[in-house]
Order: structure tokens, then sequence, then C-alpha cells
């Protein structure tokens, strides 16, 4: 399921991974605007092969790839179709349809809607491998510290480390459940499947109330204080401030184009 | 309809003949949909960066007055940010949770949102949901960091806001508990769905106009986004009922009821 998608589960044996997430965070963000803001086809493209080679490079099982892409695939080839059929205004061709009710239906796609959703379809690929490259080459640990170096609120940053930690041990519990209600045919029926998803639902609501409660007392009695501690980080590494400044110029160099 | 059909007119001439198209289209929607269907969340890239920006903005606001709610409920429960982690953790595993929807023949996915707009309201709950898109975002690929403001704005505060509201209300007025939160995650879900049809619109129109756009963008997602808010529905109302039955106290404790109702 969608849980095994966690950078966790990958290899963390390569280089990628050494590299310090604030550096990555910095670049990939720098990468982010320079695809939004691009107007053409070559820059998004040039960023989602780069990312599909480094995806190789750090041996990304092909199947938790394409499982990343298959949503924003879906949506792209939609939008692709909206702007085709519905934006725009030189015909590129047209396919007459008869029907019981029509006389004839013609069905008209224009040739600038189909360029204007090609672009954003690019945009979406583009955008969507820098975040995958990232959320797969980076522990989630560092990059939550990545996330305190760049001033994000500390309430927020404590939420997230919680819900983290508690995504892997509730997940684990849904699936005892739901897998004894599927061996006991509580999904057989529309109407069964949705009662018994309501009370697995409410069953975790209920686990996250007592563990709330539980972590709470454990964690007062080794000293919270209401607040984590965050990791700390080591020093920049030169080389690698280097080496990301010069690919960002690069980068923007090429956006230019 | 009338204002559908004008709007549909306005892009190109042709009346009844337009209709088709559409009607085409969503076939054709519901049939890419097959495969699985996430249409709530908006993908990385979709939004341009000034559009992604401005939901940005909208979305700061809602998000520090979550973190505000937070830090003040938390200095007087010590318990009260491990129960905002894992409500979270709740939100995130229900939304990554296939349930059927008969009319795409396929499965789809909660937002979970309005479940938590009632146990937690409004505040926390779009906190909540900032939190579990920004994992979503970064591990699944689902919604994006430039989309992150669009998706908490439609997800988070439309979806929280339409249930608790919804729920509240449906309260004042002695509506049975079950039909409230059934109500509650129908519009939340409805409600998300709407807005994300706005944006989606707002950001991809390009020179087109925006409302015929819009309607196109909330027929094409029909075919799901109905049925699926009216399961999304029963199940919050199956969630909260099941709390009402075991855990009562939990409730009144998170005043989502006052403590003569459970008496009674």
């Amino acid at each position: 399921m969608a849980m095994h998608l966690l950078s966790e589960h990958f290899r963390n044996d390569h280089s990628f991974f050494r590299i310090d997430a604030r550096v990555k965070l910095v670049f990939a963000l720098a990468l982010l605007a320079m695809v939004l803001s691009y107007k053409g086809f070559f820059f998004p493209l040039l960023v989602l092969f780069c990312s599909i080679a480094c995806c190789v490079y750090i041996k990304v099982p092909a199947r938790a790839f394409f499982l990343r892409f298959a949503e924003p695939l879906f949506i792209a080839a939609v939008i692709v179709l909206l702007k085709l059929f519905f934006s725009g205004n030189d015909v590129l061709f047209s396919i007459s349809l008869p029907t019981s009710h029509f006389s004839l239906i013609t069905l008209t796609g224009y040739s600038d809607g189909l360029k204007e959703g090609l672009l954003i379809a690019c945009r979406i690929l583009g955008a969507v491998s820098v975040l995958t490259l990232l959320g797969l080459s980076t522990p989630f640990t560092e990059l939550i510290a990545g996330l305190a170096w760049l001033r994000f609120p500390k309430g927020f940053i404590e939420v997230l480390m919680f819900a983290y930690r508690y995504i892997f041990l509730l997940f684990e519990d849904a699936m005892v459940i739901y897998n004894s209600q599927k061996n006991r045919l509580g999904y057989a029926s529309v109407k069964q499947g949705l009662s018994s998803f309501g009370t697995l639902a409410g069953s975790l609501t209920l686990k996250a109330f007592e563990n709330s409660q539980n972590t709470a007392l454990a964690m007062t009695q080794r000293g919270y204080d209401g607040s984590m501690p965050m990791l700390k980080h080591k020093p920049f590494n030169p080389p690698e401030v280097v080496v990301s400044f010069f690919l960002i110029c690069v980068m923007g160099v090429l956006w230019q184009i | 309809m009338k204002y559908y059909k004008s709007a549909v007119g306005s892009q190109q001439s042709g009346g009844e003949k337009e209709v088709f198209p559409v009607f085409l289209f969503t076939i054709c929607g519901a049939f890419f949909l097959a495969s699985d269907a996430h249409a709530m969340h908006i993908s990385e890239g979709i939004l341009p960066l000034n559009w992604a920006l401005l939901w940005s903005l909208v979305a700061i606001p809602f998000v520090a007055w979550g973190l505000y709610e937070l830090k003040k409920l938390s200095a007087d429960d010590p318990s009260f940010k491990p129960l905002v982690g894992l409500m979270t953790a709740v939100v995130f595993i229900i939304s990554c949770m296939p349930i059927p929807v008969p009319t795409a023949g396929t499965c789809s996915h909660p937002c979970g949102t309005g479940i938590a707009g009632i146990l937690v309201g409004p505040a926390i709950s779009i906190l909540i949901t900032a939190v579990a898109l920004f994992i979503q975002a970064l591990f699944l690929a689902h919604g994006g960091l430039s989309t992150w403001g669009a998706d908490i704005v439609s997800m988070g505060v439309m979806g929280s806001f339409a249930g608790f509201f919804t729920f509240k209300t449906l309260r004042v007025f002695r509506v049975n508990m079950a039909v409230s939160a059934f109500m509650a995650g129908l519009l939340a879900d409805w409600a998300t769905y709407l807005t994300t049809s706005v944006e989606l619109a707002s950001g991809i129109k390009g020179d087109s106009a925006f409302m015929p756009l819009f309607w196109k963008i909330a027929i094409a997602f029909v075919p799901t986004q109905l049925p699926l808010g009216i399961l999304e529905g029963a199940m919050t109302a199956g969630m909260v009922t099941l709390l009402y039955k075991k855990r009562p106290d939990l409730l009144v404790k998170m005043r989502v009821l006052k403590p003569e109702e459970v008496a009674i």
C-alpha cells in the first residue's frame, strides 16, 4: 500500500542520502520555482529527465517511481483533454458522431488548446519529479530539521514529528482491523464496506485518543515540557554548497533559454 | 442548468451540440478514473507560480490560527499536542484507504477533514490537514509543495468549516447525531470538490474565460465526487456513531457533545 512508498523503505546507502538536507531542500525549491515559472516545454522535460536519471542512479524501484507518478499522470491527462476540446480557436481536428438523439454531433479539438494542455502536463511532470527525488533521497528526520532551519513554525514541526511517528503504528493497527473485517466479508457489498470502513476509522480515532494520553504521560515522565528537541545541524559542507550553487546557476541559465 | 448551458455556449456557438462533448468528456473522465482517484489533491505543477503564491497567502492566516489554537490548548493540556499528531496520522491513513465508488466502478479516497472539523474544531482541523498534506506531498506525490496552499484552502479550510458548521447547525436544531455527521461529511467533501474546481479553473484557464472552464471541470469530476461525498458522509456518520457508543466521554471532552446530551 501507500506506506511502502515512503523513503524509509528504500536503500539509503547512496551518496544522495548523505548530502545535507538543507542543501537539497533549497535546491529543490529553487528548481520548483524555475519549473513553475517557465513558459515552454524544454526546461520541465529537462528536469524530468535529470530526476529520472538520479532515481535510476539511487536504484529506486521502478514500481515505486511509477506509482508516485500515477496520480499526476492521470491529472495531466485530464487537463490535456480539457484544454484540447474546450479551449482555443485554431481547429486541429473535427470528428462527427451520429447519434440517435442528435442529427450530427461534432467533437472539435483545438491545436492551441492542445499546446496549452501539453505545457501544463510538462510542468506537472517536471515539478513532481523534483519532489519525488527529494522525498526518495532524504531521511524524514533530516528533512524536518531542514524545515526547522528554514524557520517553519515549531508547533507545525512538532505535530509533523508526532504524526510521522504514529502513521506507521496506526497503519499496522488499521491493517489488522482491515484484514479481519475483510476475512469476515466486511467489504462484500458497498453497504457492508461503508459500515466496516466507518468502524475502522472510528476505532483508529479511539486508539489515537488513548495513545495520546499514554504518550503524553510517558513523555512527561521522561522530562517532556511541551516542546520537542530538534535534530542538531552539522556545519554546512562547503563543497556541497558550492556544487549546489553552481548547479542552480547552470539550471538558471538553461531556464533563460 | 440554464446557467450551465449559457456558460458552455459562451465558449463557442452551437447550442445543444455543445452539451454532448461535455457529456462525452464526463464519461471519458469516469473511464480514466477507473484506475484510482485522488481528485481532491491538486497535483504539483498544475498551478502557475503566481496562482500557487496567491493560494499560499490565503492559506497562511488559517494555518497561523491553527498554530495559535494549538499553543493555547497545549499549554492547558500537555496531551493535546500528541493528540493532534495522532489525529493527523488518522486523517493521513483514512485518506490513503480505498473505498468503493459504484458509479465510477473504482475505488476512491475520503478526505477525513469533515470528521476532523467535527472532533477538534476548524482551527486545529486546518492544521491537521496542512500537516497531512505536507507528508502526502513529499512522500506519496499526492498534492505538492507549490499547490500546498491551494490544497490547504480546499481541503483544510473549506472542508473543515463546512463539516464543523453543518454539524453544529444541525445539532442546534436537534437533528439526530448520525444524520448531522452524515451531512457534515457530505458537505465537507462537496465543498472541497467545488473549491478544487475553482482553483483548477483559475490556474489552468490561460486566456479562456473562467466560468465555462469551471463548469466543465466540475462536471468532469461529477461521476466520482458526488457519490464519494455520500460515501464520506456515511463514513463520518459511522465514525461518530461508534465514538458515541464506545466513548461518549471523549465527545464531551472534545466539546462535540454537551454533558447532558450524553446523560440522556
